[in-house]
């Protein structure tokens, strides 16, 4: 009996007793729910953490500076490029880092840049960079350092097309490789980029871990390793952060922030992002595409339906201080914002007596029109918690105005499926966008009609502000703003929130910097102070 | 026997086979466009969104897939992940079902070796104080939602306590030149959350049906006249009564072998377990086709395995199935 006591007793020590201390390196770990299969840039536009990770690993020519301005030539810090000159108006000449090198040791070149870029613009690999890079009409060098960007025309934001989108990739390994077998081949697995942190291994369906570079030419990486680890449910990873088994949670729920605050150890970080939510509108009739909706085609009911949502104090209840009202399809990053403009106001009797202009009866039952009542039905994703909580809210500030909603909460594929058809009345869309206002073309003009524009949303005004602010016929600034204003009187949408990203960080992290389009790109000027007492002031 | 066991593979490689081929088209005749999880929230074109069906071949006909599927079947590939690509279903299955095995496994062994101990001992005890407590924890514990309980596992012991990790398969801060004890240990560690989640709220059954078993066997003749000649209570209970009363457990152990492979969803979401049943969720939650039918082959495998093997057992220990 005592031996058994004994075994058992140790056992128990064993176990849970002897929890594995952190190595003495300077090592951090980040939960996520999906861990990154090919964290290749450039040839794969994939989801979203093949994307961050590869930043941590392949360096742009330059990079955004915090103002985050996309126009001009000034709004850019160097990274792969150590500079930049132009030529002409349609010429941009980058110098490269000479300092610059591939993990393997090889130097980074202009052969690189070319043989990335040729590829990027190759339809056949991906359609979507194509035709982003479509005003590039040719990509040369000029010697090992120096490479030559040729626009088709002028525009503001040809320094930010030649650097955001395509991250060089080694010529020297992939080059001899056809274009449609890099996607299974070996470099896929152990990428080897340029940046701050090398690939070390991705143990499938549990982590991805990558090293610092040491010989970073930019300086040392703060943290010498940095491990993804895979933990799908929300939850668990909560847990993961608060028992200090991880170091950094990101996308953490505003509800959660009160437990994250509550520990001395952690501390939040919100920062604005790059999505907005909204409710779409289908100009359309979902029964017939080829006939307008019965209801919404009349821009005095869709500004209605806009006037009737208490937007501030919706986002408030679901996202507290953390997020804000848009202006129009513009997340709050975006430097053609004007924090001055507060959007269509909140104005229910200014919602009643739009809808009596646009013909609309109110009576005991709500309103109605040659006998048809004022009913709509609004689709949204219920693996959106956000989205699922907004729907609620909205349901019942239009019922106030005797507008009925009835919620159809779907599976996340079916909602995308339903979106994809038009088949909806209003859809809770959520679009994650670049920092490039450039991208409201996507979503908002004629010609995006059976695309991206699945509201059906055409108004030819709108079309030419957004061609003149992109390519730079008008006043900059002034026309992006017409084109706002003309996309909110025309109310093709109710924009409702865009919200943050909020973190959970653990305080022996110093130097934390978070970049709005890129996560993770800073992360190599992190530090980490292990039992040094928690820092209060950051 | 043996044409009896035959007849059994052959209804059971049968069952196998309709219910893969169901699956397939149920799936894809069901709502849900499986790019969702791809595009995510970009905007995306309309050439952008075929040049990615062609990819997944989700523009050929429906026929067409499913000869590109049996034609992979017969040579071991089950595909691309449409969610993880490029990972093959092969690989995200092989690198997920060792985590699996591992905690269902632990949980089978938990409950077909403590149930059983616990069922007898009741039986033999019918009646008494700590019977009636013991059938009132077991049935406790069997009407918790796994979920629930695993989260507040997670949070009294991983969170609050700090004394055992609230989720993971191991350590990812620990060293990589870490000796193997120390990483044995480490993942008993993470194991003992989940295993005991997924145990408290299983073993009831195994408890009740070994119980009522046995209280029927300890009932009979044979019984009574062992009991008549003397022999021990040890012996009477484990030699005489116990082999009679293993039946209805065996039953169950078939029906429950599908949990040796799969796990449980919600105790691996919960607890952050790397394992198949978690992919599984992940994949019918994005519509993913390959890795539905990958892991769907999977289960089918195991459960109409699981019902074969529990039939050829009854057959081996009791003479009349065979005989009748």
């Amino acid at each position: 009996m005592r031996a058994h006591l004994a075994l058992a007793t140790a056992a128990t020590w064993l176990t849970v007793g002897c929890a594995p201390e952190r190595p003495a390196n300077t090592s951090i770990v980040i939960p996520t729910g999906v861990l990154a299969t090919s964290p290749v840039p450039t040839l794969t536009r994939g989801r979203s953490q093949n994307t961050r990770l590869a930043e941590l690993m392949f360096l742009r020519l330059a990079e955004l500076s915090p103002a985050l301005v996309t126009a001009g030539d000034d709004g850019f810090v160097p990274a792969l490029a150590q500079s930049w000159e132009r030529r002409d108006s349609v010429t941009l000449a980058f110098q490269l880092d000479s300092r610059a090198k591939w993990h393997d040791g090889v130097p980074v070149t202009a052969a690189d840049v070319l043989f990335t870029f040729e590829r990027a613009r190759d339809p056949a690999i991906n359609a979507e960079l194509a035709t982003v890079l479509s005003s590039i009409t040719e990509v040369s060098a000029e010697g090992d350092g120096t490479v030559v960007f040729r626009f088709d025309r002028s525009f503001p934001e040809q320094l930010y097309t030649a650097t955001y989108h395509v991250q060089p990739l080694p010529a020297h390994l992939l080059a001899n490789l056809p274009p449609d077998s890099i996607a299974g081949s070996p470099y896929m697995e152990a990428p080897v980029g340029n940046g701050p942190y090398r690939f070390d291994q991705r143990v499938p369906g549990q982590r991805l871990t990558l090293l610092a570079n040491e010989d970073f030419f930019l300086g040392r990486p703060g943290i010498e390793r940095v491990v993804f680890l895979l933990a799908g449910d929300a939850d668990a990873r909560l847990n993961l952060l608060l028992s200090g088994e991880v170091d950094v949670l990101q996308s953490v729920a505003a509800v959660d922030v009160p437990r994250i605050e509550a520990e001395p150890s952690l501390r939040v970080i919100a920062m604005p992002g790059y999505t907005v939510g909204y409710l779409l509108f289908n100009q359309r009739d979902p029964a017939d595409l080829d006939q307008p909706h019965p209801i919404l085609a009349d821009r005095r009911v869709r500004q209605a339906i806009i006037h009737a949502l208490d937007r501030k104090a919706m986002v408030r209840a679901v996202y507290h201080d953390y997020a804000e009202v848009p202006q129009g399809p513009v997340a709050l990053p975006h430097w053609i914002r004007d924090t001055a403009k507060s959007g269509v106001p909140y104005d229910p009797a200014q919602a009643k007596t739009l809808l009596r202009q646009a013909g609309w009866r109110e009576n005991d039952n709500g309103w109605q029109r040659d006998g048809e009542p004022l009913t709509l039905s609004l689709n949204y994703p219920t693996t959106s918690r956000g989205r699922s909580q907004f729907a609620q809210l909205i349901q019942e500030q239009l019922r106030q105005v005797g507008i009925t909603l009835e919620l159809v909460g779907l599976d996340g594929p079916i909602w995308f499926e339903r979106r994809g058809q038009r088949n909806f009345d209003i859809d809770f869309s959520a679009a994650g966008m670049d920092p490039s206002p450039s991208g409201m073309q996507q979503s908002w003009t004629c010609a995006a009609i059976g695309g991206s524009n699945v509201g059906n949303y055409c108004n030819p005004a709108v079309d030419s502000l957004l061609e003149s602010a992109i390519y730079g016929k008008g006043n900059g600034l002034a026309t992006w703003q017409a084109a706002l204003e003309t996309i909110e009187y025309d109310a093709p949408a109710a924009f409702i929130y865009s919200p943050p990203a909020i973190f959970g960080i653990n305080r022996r992290l110093g130097n934390v910097e978070l970049v709005p389009y890129g996560y993770w790109l800073d992360l190599w000027r992190w530090t980490v102070h292990d039992g040094a007492a928690p820092d209060a002031t950051d | 026997m043996s044409r009896w066991l035959l007849g059994r593979t052959v209804q059971a490689g049968g069952t196998f086979i309709v219910a893969v081929v169901l699956m397939f088209f149920v799936m894809r005749l069901s709502p849900g466009d499986p790019l969702a999880r791809v595009v995510g929230e970009r905007q995306i074109s309309e050439a952008e969104y075929r040049q990615l069906q062609k990819r997944f071949g989700l523009d050929q006909p429906l026929a067409a897939q499913f000869g590109a599927f049996v034609s992979g079947i017969v040579r071991g590939d089950l595909g691309t992940s449409i969610s993880h690509a490029p990972s093959s279903v092969n690989s995200l299955i092989r690198a997920r079902l060792p985590a699996s095995l591992l905690l269902g496994g632990t949980v089978l062994l938990i409950n077909f070796t403590l149930g059983i101990l616990i069922g007898v001992w009741q039986a033999v005890h019918r009646g008494e104080r700590l019977d009636r407590w013991l059938s009132f924890l077991s049935l406790t514990g069997y009407a918790l939602p796994s979920f629930w309980l695993g989260l507040v596992l997670a949070w009294i012991f991983g969170v609050h306590w700090h004394i055992l990790p609230p989720a993971g398969m191991d350590s990812p801060a620990m060293a990589p030149d870490a000796p193997w004890l120390a990483r044995s240990v480490d993942v008993l560690r993470h194991l003992i959350l989940p295993a005991a989640t997924l145990s408290i709220v299983t073993i009831a059954a195994t408890i009740r049906y070994q119980r009522t078993a046995m209280i029927d066997a300890l009932g009979q003749e044979y019984v009574r006249s062992a009991r008549a000649k003397g022999l021990s209570v040890r012996e009477v209970v484990w030699r005489h009564a116990w082999r009679n009363a293993l039946f209805p457990v065996l039953t169950l152990f078939g029906l429950w072998l599908p949990l040796f492979v799969t796990g449980s969803v919600f105790v691996e979401a919960v607890f952050g377990w790397p394992g198949l049943g978690a992919l599984t969720a992940d994949a019918i939650g994005g519509r993913d086709y390959p890795l539905i039918m990958g892991t769907s082959i999977l289960v089918s495998a195991s459960v109409v395995a699981g019902t074969w093997f529990s039939d050829v057992l009854h057959m081996l220990l009791d003479p009349r199935v065979r005989l009748g």
